[in-house]
Protein backbone atom coordinates (compact mmCIF):
# COMPACT_ATOMS: atom_id res chain seq x y z
CA UNK A 1 0.00 0.00 0.00
CA UNK A 2 0.98 3.61 -0.81
CA UNK A 3 -0.41 6.66 -0.24
CA UNK A 4 -2.34 8.60 -3.02
CA UNK A 5 0.20 11.52 -2.36
CA UNK A 6 3.46 9.29 -3.35
CA UNK A 7 1.36 8.02 -7.01
CA UNK A 8 3.82 9.77 -9.54
CA UNK A 9 4.20 9.28 -13.49
CA UNK A 10 4.87 5.83 -14.35
CA UNK A 11 3.81 4.17 -10.45
CA UNK A 12 2.17 0.96 -11.43
CA UNK A 13 -1.39 0.77 -9.08
CA UNK A 14 -3.23 -2.69 -8.90
CA UNK A 15 -7.23 -1.36 -9.16
CA UNK A 16 -9.53 -3.72 -8.97
CA UNK A 17 -7.17 -7.00 -10.00
CA UNK A 18 -6.46 -5.18 -13.01
CA UNK A 19 -2.51 -3.26 -13.15
CA UNK A 20 -2.45 0.39 -14.54
CA UNK A 21 -0.18 2.92 -14.67
CA UNK A 22 -0.33 6.32 -13.57
CA UNK A 23 0.34 8.72 -16.70
CA UNK A 24 -0.76 12.01 -15.42
CA UNK A 25 -0.67 13.34 -11.72
CA UNK A 26 -1.81 16.43 -10.31
CA UNK A 27 -2.15 17.87 -7.32
CA UNK A 28 -5.08 20.14 -6.48
CA UNK A 29 -6.24 22.00 -3.04
CA UNK A 30 -9.98 22.50 -4.29
CA UNK A 31 -9.98 26.36 -2.57
CA UNK A 32 -8.54 26.34 0.82
CA UNK A 33 -9.34 22.72 1.32
CA UNK A 34 -6.53 20.00 1.97
CA UNK A 35 -4.48 18.46 -0.85
CA UNK A 36 -6.05 16.04 -3.36
CA UNK A 37 -4.29 14.15 -6.30
CA UNK A 38 -5.61 14.05 -9.44
CA UNK A 39 -4.81 10.78 -11.60
CA UNK A 40 -4.77 9.14 -15.13
CA UNK A 41 -4.49 5.86 -15.17
CA UNK A 42 -4.27 3.34 -18.17
CA UNK A 43 -4.54 -0.03 -18.59
CA UNK A 44 -1.59 -1.53 -20.70
CA UNK A 45 -3.84 -4.40 -21.71
CA UNK A 46 -6.94 -2.30 -22.89
CA UNK A 47 -5.88 0.98 -23.03
CA UNK A 48 -8.42 1.76 -21.01
CA UNK A 49 -8.29 5.37 -18.96
CA UNK A 50 -9.25 6.10 -15.52
CA UNK A 51 -9.81 9.40 -14.20
CA UNK A 52 -9.37 9.24 -10.34
CA UNK A 53 -9.07 12.20 -7.60
CA UNK A 54 -8.43 11.00 -4.41
CA UNK A 55 -7.32 12.20 -1.20
CA UNK A 56 -3.03 12.21 -0.72
CA UNK A 57 -3.76 10.52 2.50
CA UNK A 58 -6.01 8.00 0.77
CA UNK A 59 -3.98 4.53 0.61
CA UNK A 60 -3.72 2.59 -2.73
CA UNK A 61 -2.62 -0.54 -4.04
CA UNK A 62 0.49 -0.23 -5.55
CA UNK A 63 2.24 -3.54 -7.58
CA UNK A 64 6.13 -4.13 -7.81
CA UNK A 65 7.44 -4.22 -11.67
CA UNK A 66 10.43 -4.83 -13.17
CA UNK A 67 12.75 -2.79 -15.51
CA UNK A 68 14.10 -4.59 -18.57
CA UNK A 69 16.12 -3.22 -21.80
CA UNK A 70 14.36 -4.38 -24.82
CA UNK A 71 15.29 -3.47 -28.78
CA UNK A 72 12.52 -1.77 -30.26
CA UNK A 73 11.97 -3.95 -33.84
CA UNK A 74 9.28 -2.77 -35.78
CA UNK A 75 5.51 -2.60 -35.59
CA UNK A 76 2.85 -4.64 -37.52
CA UNK A 77 -0.13 -1.98 -37.09
CA UNK A 78 -1.23 -3.49 -33.81
CA UNK A 79 2.05 -4.66 -31.48
CA UNK A 80 4.98 -3.22 -31.19
CA UNK A 81 7.90 -5.78 -31.36
CA UNK A 82 10.43 -5.96 -29.11
CA UNK A 83 13.27 -8.24 -28.41
CA UNK A 84 14.66 -8.21 -24.52
CA UNK A 85 18.42 -7.94 -25.28
CA UNK A 86 19.05 -10.41 -22.07
CA UNK A 87 17.11 -13.54 -23.49
CA UNK A 88 16.49 -12.21 -26.87
CA UNK A 89 13.03 -13.56 -26.52
CA UNK A 90 10.54 -11.57 -28.15
CA UNK A 91 7.57 -9.61 -26.72
CA UNK A 92 4.65 -8.03 -28.06
CA UNK A 93 2.89 -4.43 -26.55
CA UNK A 94 -0.49 -3.34 -27.91
CA UNK A 95 -0.20 0.06 -29.58
CA UNK A 96 -3.18 1.42 -29.06
CA UNK A 97 -1.97 1.90 -25.43
CA UNK A 98 1.02 4.11 -26.60
CA UNK A 99 -0.56 5.86 -29.20
CA UNK A 100 1.93 8.28 -30.51
CA UNK A 101 5.08 6.05 -29.81
CA UNK A 102 5.29 4.62 -32.88
CA UNK A 103 6.54 8.55 -34.04
CA UNK A 104 8.82 8.81 -31.09
CA UNK A 105 10.67 5.17 -31.18
CA UNK A 106 13.12 4.72 -33.41
CA UNK A 107 13.72 0.86 -34.56
CA UNK A 108 16.74 -0.31 -33.75
CA UNK A 109 16.75 1.81 -30.33
CA UNK A 110 16.43 0.06 -26.72
CA UNK A 111 14.52 1.51 -24.34
CA UNK A 112 13.58 0.26 -20.59
CA UNK A 113 10.39 -1.64 -20.66
CA UNK A 114 8.20 -1.93 -17.39
CA UNK A 115 7.19 -5.57 -16.83
CA UNK A 116 5.06 -6.89 -14.19
CA UNK A 117 4.44 -10.66 -13.72
CA UNK A 118 5.62 -10.76 -17.50
CA UNK A 119 3.24 -8.52 -18.35
CA UNK A 120 4.62 -5.55 -19.94
CA UNK A 121 3.29 -2.20 -19.04
CA UNK A 122 5.16 0.61 -19.60
CA UNK A 123 7.71 1.54 -22.08
CA UNK A 124 10.31 4.62 -21.32
CA UNK A 125 11.57 7.27 -23.52
CA UNK A 126 13.96 9.46 -22.77
CA UNK A 127 12.06 13.19 -22.62
CA UNK A 128 14.39 14.56 -25.00
CA UNK A 129 15.16 12.53 -28.18
CA UNK A 130 17.49 13.78 -31.83
CA UNK A 131 15.54 13.11 -34.59
CA UNK A 132 16.62 14.01 -37.87
CA UNK A 133 14.31 16.10 -39.87
CA UNK A 134 12.90 13.71 -43.20
CA UNK A 135 10.80 16.29 -44.92
CA UNK A 136 10.52 19.85 -44.52
CA UNK A 137 9.76 22.92 -46.88
CA UNK A 138 12.16 25.20 -47.90
CA UNK A 139 11.27 28.74 -45.89
CA UNK A 140 9.91 31.30 -47.91
CA UNK A 141 12.32 34.22 -48.76
CA UNK A 142 11.82 37.52 -47.37
CA UNK A 143 9.91 35.83 -44.29
CA UNK A 144 11.83 37.36 -41.51
CA UNK A 145 9.15 37.48 -38.76
CA UNK A 146 10.22 36.29 -35.34
CA UNK A 147 9.16 33.70 -34.08
CA UNK A 148 7.81 32.35 -37.24
CA UNK A 149 7.76 27.94 -37.30
CA UNK A 150 6.33 25.73 -39.66
CA UNK A 151 6.13 22.46 -39.35
CA UNK A 152 8.87 19.66 -40.49
CA UNK A 153 8.65 15.52 -40.03
CA UNK A 154 11.06 13.50 -38.07
CA UNK A 155 12.93 10.72 -39.56
CA UNK A 156 10.11 8.38 -36.98
CA UNK A 157 7.11 10.02 -38.89
CA UNK A 158 6.48 12.34 -36.06
CA UNK A 159 5.31 16.10 -36.82
CA UNK A 160 7.12 18.81 -34.82
CA UNK A 161 6.47 23.11 -35.07
CA UNK A 162 9.99 24.34 -35.90
CA UNK A 163 11.31 27.37 -36.82
CA UNK A 164 11.72 28.19 -40.08
CA UNK A 165 15.38 27.93 -40.42
CA UNK A 166 15.41 24.34 -39.67
CA UNK A 167 16.24 22.32 -43.11
CA UNK A 168 15.58 19.06 -44.03
CA UNK A 169 18.95 16.36 -42.98
CA UNK A 170 19.00 18.79 -40.22
CA UNK A 171 18.77 17.33 -36.53
CA UNK A 172 16.65 18.51 -33.92
CA UNK A 173 15.86 18.15 -29.93
CA UNK A 174 12.37 17.50 -29.39
CA UNK A 175 10.38 16.98 -26.09
CA UNK A 176 8.98 13.85 -26.45
CA UNK A 177 6.55 14.51 -24.02
CA UNK A 178 5.18 18.01 -25.29
CA UNK A 179 6.09 16.91 -28.94
CA UNK A 180 7.71 20.23 -29.07
CA UNK A 181 11.17 21.07 -30.67
CA UNK A 182 13.67 22.26 -27.89
CA UNK A 183 17.05 22.88 -30.08
CA UNK A 184 19.00 22.50 -33.06
CA UNK A 185 21.60 19.95 -32.80
CA UNK A 186 24.76 20.82 -34.44
CA UNK A 187 26.43 17.94 -36.08
CA UNK B 1 14.29 32.61 -21.50
CA UNK B 2 10.87 33.88 -23.32
CA UNK B 3 11.26 37.62 -23.70
CA UNK B 4 7.51 37.56 -25.18
CA UNK B 5 6.45 36.29 -21.67
CA UNK B 6 8.87 38.73 -20.06
CA UNK B 7 6.82 41.27 -22.32
CA UNK B 8 3.51 39.98 -21.88
CA UNK B 9 3.73 40.24 -17.98
CA UNK B 10 4.95 43.80 -18.31
CA UNK B 11 2.06 44.79 -20.41
CA UNK B 12 -0.72 42.89 -18.63
CA UNK B 13 0.54 44.67 -15.03
CA UNK B 14 1.02 47.84 -16.75
CA UNK B 15 -2.87 47.46 -18.28
CA UNK B 16 -4.23 46.58 -15.02
CA UNK B 17 -2.58 49.31 -12.84
CA UNK B 18 -3.80 51.93 -15.17
CA UNK B 19 -7.90 50.38 -14.22
CA UNK B 20 -7.15 50.12 -10.94
CA UNK B 21 -5.90 53.41 -10.64
CA UNK B 22 -8.56 54.66 -12.69
CA UNK B 23 -11.08 53.09 -10.71
CA UNK B 24 -9.67 54.69 -7.52
CA UNK B 25 -8.24 51.52 -5.95
CA UNK B 26 -4.89 51.79 -3.98
CA UNK B 27 -1.43 49.89 -4.62
CA UNK B 28 0.09 48.96 -1.45
CA UNK B 29 3.07 47.01 -1.20
CA UNK B 30 3.30 44.79 1.96
CA UNK B 31 6.18 42.50 3.48
CA UNK B 32 6.98 39.23 2.60
CA UNK B 33 8.77 38.12 5.52
CA UNK B 34 6.81 38.31 8.42
CA UNK B 35 7.24 37.63 11.86
CA UNK B 36 3.71 36.26 12.26
CA UNK B 37 0.74 34.55 9.85
CA UNK B 38 -2.52 33.95 10.10
CA UNK B 39 -2.89 30.14 10.24
CA UNK B 40 -4.41 28.30 7.56
CA UNK B 41 -3.94 24.63 8.50
CA UNK B 42 -4.00 23.68 4.57
CA UNK B 43 -0.97 26.04 3.54
CA UNK B 44 2.52 24.78 4.32
CA UNK B 45 4.64 27.44 5.51
CA UNK B 46 8.18 28.92 4.64
CA UNK B 47 10.45 29.99 7.51
CA UNK B 48 13.90 31.35 7.94
CA UNK B 49 15.80 32.53 10.33
CA UNK B 50 16.74 37.07 11.28
CA UNK B 51 19.66 36.52 12.91
CA UNK B 52 20.75 39.56 15.35
CA UNK B 53 23.05 40.43 17.93
CA UNK B 54 20.85 43.52 18.80
CA UNK B 55 17.56 42.52 19.20
CA UNK B 56 17.66 38.43 19.59
CA UNK B 57 17.59 36.59 16.82
CA UNK B 58 14.06 34.47 15.46
CA UNK B 59 11.94 32.62 13.27
CA UNK B 60 10.48 34.49 10.05
CA UNK B 61 8.03 33.37 7.70
CA UNK B 62 7.58 34.38 4.01
CA UNK B 63 3.48 34.86 3.47
CA UNK B 64 1.36 32.84 2.11
CA UNK B 65 -0.90 35.69 0.70
CA UNK B 66 -1.03 39.50 1.81
CA UNK B 67 -4.62 39.23 3.43
CA UNK B 68 -4.01 40.62 6.43
CA UNK B 69 -1.92 43.23 5.70
CA UNK B 70 -4.22 44.65 3.61
CA UNK B 71 -7.23 44.09 5.84
CA UNK B 72 -5.36 46.60 8.08
CA UNK B 73 -4.51 49.17 5.72
CA UNK B 74 -8.22 49.07 4.95
CA UNK B 75 -9.37 49.02 8.28
CA UNK B 76 -6.86 52.00 8.79
CA UNK B 77 -7.82 53.80 5.48
CA UNK B 78 -11.15 52.61 4.31
CA UNK B 79 -10.30 52.50 0.86
CA UNK B 80 -10.32 50.08 -2.02
CA UNK B 81 -6.88 48.41 -2.35
CA UNK B 82 -5.41 46.16 -4.64
CA UNK B 83 -2.00 44.46 -4.37
CA UNK B 84 0.55 42.02 -7.14
CA UNK B 85 1.76 40.07 -4.44
CA UNK B 86 4.65 37.39 -4.38
CA UNK B 87 3.14 34.49 -2.11
CA UNK B 88 5.04 30.85 -0.80
CA UNK B 89 3.21 27.89 -0.74
CA UNK B 90 5.44 24.90 0.94
CA UNK B 91 4.96 21.30 -0.16
CA UNK B 92 3.08 23.14 -3.43
CA UNK B 93 3.79 20.39 -6.08
CA UNK B 94 5.91 22.37 -9.33
CA UNK B 95 3.33 21.37 -12.25
CA UNK B 96 1.62 23.10 -14.98
CA UNK B 97 -0.42 25.26 -12.78
CA UNK B 98 1.49 25.42 -9.62
CA UNK B 99 5.03 26.73 -8.33
CA UNK B 100 5.51 27.41 -4.82
CA UNK B 101 6.63 30.65 -5.41
CA UNK B 102 4.26 32.62 -7.53
CA UNK B 103 2.14 36.33 -8.17
CA UNK B 104 -1.19 36.80 -7.02
CA UNK B 105 -3.59 39.71 -7.82
CA UNK B 106 -5.14 40.75 -4.37
CA UNK B 107 -8.18 42.93 -4.65
CA UNK B 108 -10.64 44.64 -2.08
CA UNK B 109 -13.38 46.87 -3.13
CA UNK B 110 -15.02 48.58 0.11
CA UNK B 111 -18.55 49.09 -0.06
CA UNK B 112 -18.81 46.01 -2.43
CA UNK B 113 -20.23 42.88 -2.15
CA UNK B 114 -19.65 39.37 -3.78
CA UNK B 115 -21.99 39.73 -7.04
CA UNK B 116 -20.35 43.71 -7.49
CA UNK B 117 -17.66 41.76 -7.60
CA UNK B 118 -18.38 39.43 -10.54
CA UNK B 119 -19.13 42.51 -12.54
CA UNK B 120 -15.55 44.37 -11.31
CA UNK B 121 -13.50 41.07 -12.11
CA UNK B 122 -15.49 41.20 -15.33
CA UNK B 123 -14.37 44.71 -16.24
CA UNK B 124 -11.26 44.32 -15.15
CA UNK B 125 -10.19 41.93 -17.33
CA UNK B 126 -12.00 43.00 -20.37
CA UNK B 127 -10.61 46.13 -19.50
CA UNK B 128 -6.55 44.99 -19.40
CA UNK B 129 -6.44 41.69 -21.76
CA UNK B 130 -3.45 40.80 -23.69
CA UNK B 131 -3.63 40.73 -27.31
CA UNK B 132 -5.02 37.62 -28.73
CA UNK B 133 -6.71 36.59 -25.77
CA UNK B 134 -9.39 33.15 -26.71
CA UNK B 135 -12.73 34.71 -26.94
CA UNK B 136 -13.47 31.69 -24.11
CA UNK B 137 -11.72 33.01 -21.42
CA UNK B 138 -12.95 36.70 -21.99
CA UNK B 139 -16.16 38.08 -20.33
CA UNK B 140 -19.16 38.38 -19.80
CA UNK B 141 -18.43 34.71 -17.18
CA UNK B 142 -21.30 32.27 -16.86
CA UNK B 143 -22.93 32.15 -13.31
CA UNK B 144 -23.84 28.74 -12.03
CA UNK B 145 -24.55 28.21 -8.44
CA UNK B 146 -22.93 25.16 -6.61
CA UNK B 147 -26.22 23.77 -5.93
CA UNK B 148 -27.17 23.86 -9.86
CA UNK B 149 -23.78 22.18 -10.29
CA UNK B 150 -24.42 19.21 -8.27
CA UNK B 151 -27.98 19.00 -9.61
CA UNK B 152 -26.51 19.01 -12.96
CA UNK B 153 -23.42 16.56 -12.71
CA UNK B 154 -24.11 14.83 -9.67
CA UNK B 155 -27.60 14.34 -10.34
CA UNK B 156 -28.52 15.01 -6.46
CA UNK B 157 -30.32 18.09 -4.58
CA UNK B 158 -27.40 19.73 -2.36
CA UNK B 159 -30.18 21.68 -0.03
CA UNK B 160 -31.28 17.96 0.96
CA UNK B 161 -28.08 16.67 1.34
CA UNK B 162 -26.57 18.00 4.43
CA UNK B 163 -26.22 15.34 6.81
CA UNK B 164 -23.05 13.28 6.41
CA UNK B 165 -24.56 10.20 6.01
CA UNK B 166 -26.80 11.61 3.53
CA UNK B 167 -23.83 12.63 1.43
CA UNK B 168 -21.90 9.72 2.23
CA UNK B 169 -24.88 7.60 0.14
CA UNK B 170 -24.42 10.27 -2.85
CA UNK B 171 -20.89 9.53 -3.44
CA UNK B 172 -21.11 5.51 -2.88
CA UNK B 173 -24.10 6.16 -5.26
CA UNK B 174 -21.87 8.09 -7.47
CA UNK B 175 -19.26 5.24 -7.81
CA UNK B 176 -16.63 6.60 -5.10
CA UNK B 177 -13.95 4.59 -3.13
CA UNK B 178 -14.73 6.48 0.29
CA UNK B 179 -11.82 5.58 3.14
CA UNK B 180 -13.40 3.00 6.28
CA UNK B 181 -12.55 5.65 8.74
CA UNK B 182 -15.12 8.57 9.09
CA UNK B 183 -14.12 12.21 7.18
CA UNK B 184 -15.89 15.44 7.21
CA UNK B 185 -18.65 16.67 4.94
CA UNK B 186 -16.37 18.68 3.28
CA UNK B 187 -13.93 16.21 2.64
CA UNK B 188 -16.63 13.69 1.16
CA UNK B 189 -17.51 16.63 -0.64
CA UNK B 190 -14.78 18.25 -1.95
CA UNK B 191 -14.48 13.39 -3.57
CA UNK B 192 -17.42 14.49 -5.17
CA UNK B 193 -17.18 17.81 -6.80
CA UNK B 194 -13.44 16.91 -7.91
CA UNK B 195 -14.40 13.67 -9.16
CA UNK B 196 -17.95 14.28 -10.87
CA UNK B 197 -18.51 18.17 -11.28
CA UNK B 198 -15.58 20.09 -11.75
CA UNK B 199 -13.84 17.93 -14.74
CA UNK B 200 -17.80 18.25 -16.65
CA UNK B 201 -18.09 22.70 -15.96
CA UNK B 202 -18.34 24.27 -18.93
CA UNK B 203 -15.92 26.05 -21.07
CA UNK B 204 -16.92 27.69 -23.41
CA UNK B 205 -16.65 30.79 -21.29
CA UNK B 206 -15.35 31.51 -18.13
CA UNK B 207 -17.54 30.09 -15.21
CA UNK B 208 -18.19 31.87 -11.68
CA UNK B 209 -19.18 29.22 -9.27
CA UNK B 210 -21.49 30.63 -6.68
CA UNK B 211 -22.71 29.62 -3.24
CA UNK B 212 -20.36 27.32 -1.61
CA UNK B 213 -21.39 24.84 0.72
CA UNK B 214 -21.40 26.44 4.24
CA UNK B 215 -19.54 23.24 5.92
CA UNK B 216 -16.34 24.89 3.71
CA UNK B 217 -15.27 26.92 6.89
CA UNK B 218 -13.80 30.33 5.12
CA UNK B 219 -13.84 33.74 5.61
CA UNK B 220 -16.85 34.59 3.68
CA UNK B 221 -20.23 35.10 4.85
CA UNK B 222 -23.07 32.75 5.18
CA UNK B 223 -26.20 33.51 2.46
CA UNK B 224 -29.00 34.35 4.94
CA UNK B 225 -31.42 31.07 5.69
CA UNK B 226 -29.63 28.83 3.14
CA UNK B 227 -26.75 26.53 4.03
CA UNK B 228 -23.99 27.96 1.77
CA UNK B 229 -21.49 30.98 1.74
CA UNK B 230 -21.03 33.98 -0.15
CA UNK B 231 -18.02 33.00 -2.10
CA UNK B 232 -17.67 32.34 -5.78
CA UNK B 233 -14.68 30.85 -7.53
CA UNK B 234 -14.05 31.74 -11.42
CA UNK B 235 -12.67 29.07 -13.72
CA UNK B 236 -11.62 29.76 -16.91
CA UNK B 237 -9.87 26.93 -19.54
CA UNK B 238 -10.67 24.74 -16.93
CA UNK B 239 -8.39 26.50 -14.68
CA UNK B 240 -9.37 27.49 -11.36
CA UNK B 241 -8.61 31.44 -11.86
CA UNK B 242 -9.85 33.24 -8.89
CA UNK B 243 -11.80 33.33 -5.71
CA UNK B 244 -13.80 35.85 -3.81
CA UNK B 245 -15.71 36.28 -0.74
CA UNK B 246 -18.15 38.98 0.87
CA UNK B 247 -15.88 39.71 3.86
CA UNK B 248 -16.47 38.43 6.85
CA UNK B 249 -16.12 41.29 9.40
CA UNK B 250 -17.75 40.35 12.35
CA UNK B 251 -14.58 39.98 15.27
CA UNK B 252 -16.49 37.19 17.16
CA UNK B 253 -16.84 35.22 14.30
CA UNK B 254 -13.33 35.87 12.88
CA UNK B 255 -11.59 35.27 16.06
CA UNK B 256 -13.57 31.91 16.57
CA UNK B 257 -12.53 31.14 13.26
CA UNK B 258 -8.73 31.58 13.39
CA UNK B 259 -8.97 29.90 16.84
CA UNK B 260 -10.39 26.79 15.45
CA UNK B 261 -7.78 26.88 12.52
CA UNK B 262 -5.26 27.56 14.76
CA UNK B 263 -6.14 24.10 17.18
CA UNK B 264 -6.64 21.93 13.57
CA UNK B 265 -2.95 23.53 12.40
CA UNK B 266 -1.14 22.84 15.55
CA UNK B 267 -2.94 19.28 16.00
CA UNK B 268 -1.80 18.38 12.82
CA UNK B 269 1.45 19.82 12.84
CA UNK B 270 2.78 18.74 16.19
CA UNK B 271 5.47 16.07 16.44
CA UNK B 272 5.99 16.82 12.64
CA UNK B 273 8.60 18.64 10.40
CA UNK B 274 5.94 21.29 9.54
CA UNK B 275 5.85 25.00 10.80
CA UNK B 276 3.87 25.70 13.52
CA UNK B 277 3.91 29.37 12.45
CA UNK B 278 3.48 32.06 15.47
CA UNK B 279 0.05 33.76 16.02
CA UNK B 280 -0.69 37.33 16.22
CA UNK B 281 -3.52 37.62 18.41
CA UNK B 282 -3.67 42.18 18.22
CA UNK B 283 -4.85 41.57 14.67
CA UNK B 284 -8.01 40.57 15.21
CA UNK B 285 -8.45 44.36 16.51
CA UNK B 286 -8.82 45.43 12.98
CA UNK B 287 -12.21 43.96 12.64
CA UNK B 288 -13.45 46.60 15.27
CA UNK B 289 -13.67 49.23 12.09
CA UNK B 290 -13.85 47.15 9.02
CA UNK B 291 -15.84 48.01 6.45
CA UNK B 292 -18.18 46.47 4.43
CA UNK B 293 -16.09 44.62 1.07
CA UNK B 294 -15.56 42.03 -0.94
CA UNK B 295 -11.93 40.69 -1.89
CA UNK B 296 -10.76 38.37 -4.78
CA UNK B 297 -7.42 36.48 -4.94
CA UNK B 298 -6.49 36.14 -8.72
CA UNK B 299 -3.71 33.95 -9.74
CA UNK B 300 -1.80 36.70 -12.04
CA UNK B 301 0.95 33.70 -13.40
CA UNK B 302 -2.44 31.53 -14.23
CA UNK B 303 -4.06 34.37 -16.11
CA UNK B 304 -1.08 35.36 -18.26
CA UNK B 305 -0.68 31.34 -19.26
CA UNK B 306 -4.20 31.51 -20.49
CA UNK B 307 -4.67 34.90 -22.20
CA UNK B 308 -0.50 34.31 -23.49
CA UNK B 309 -1.64 31.07 -25.10
CA UNK B 310 0.87 28.47 -22.58
CA UNK B 311 0.17 25.22 -21.43
CA UNK B 312 2.20 25.55 -18.46
CA UNK B 313 2.76 28.67 -16.05
CA UNK B 314 6.79 27.06 -16.15
CA UNK B 315 6.80 28.46 -19.47
CA UNK B 316 6.31 31.80 -18.45
CA UNK B 317 7.54 32.43 -14.51
CA UNK B 318 10.54 33.42 -14.92
CA UNK B 319 13.46 31.40 -13.48
CA UNK B 320 10.60 28.85 -12.61
CA UNK B 321 11.32 26.59 -9.90
CA UNK B 322 10.92 23.66 -12.89
CA UNK B 323 13.85 25.09 -14.48
CA UNK B 324 15.91 25.17 -12.21
CA UNK B 325 15.27 22.23 -11.00
CA UNK B 326 16.13 20.40 -14.27
CA UNK B 327 19.56 22.24 -14.54
CA UNK B 328 20.44 20.27 -11.61
CA UNK B 329 20.50 23.59 -9.11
Amino acid sequence: MIKAGQIDKGTALLIKGQPFICVEREFVNPGKGSAFVRLKLKSPATGQVLRETMKTQDNAEDITVEDRDCQYLYNDGEHFHFMMTETYEQIEVPMSTFEDYQFIMKEGETYRVTFWEHQPLDIQVPTKVVYEVAEAEEAIKGDTVTGATKTVVTDTGLSVRVPIFIKQGERILVNTETKEYIERVNR
Amino acid sequence: MNITAIEQRSTLMRNMRHWFSESDYLEVDTPLLSTHLIPEPTIANFATWYLSEFHGSRELYLVPSPEVFMKQIIAETGRSVYQFSHCFRNREQIGSHHNPEFTMLEYYTVGADEVDSIAITEELLAKTRLPDTPEHLLPPFRRMRMAEAISTFAGFDLDATQSINALRSEAIRLGLTLPDHPESWEETFNRIFLNCVEPELPQDKPLVLTEYPKQIDCLATQTPGRPYRRRWELYAGGVELANCYDEQRNRETVAAYYRDQYAQLSSERAYTAEVIPDIDQSFIDLFDHFPPCSGVALGFDRLLMLQGGYKTIGDLILFSFSAMMADGR
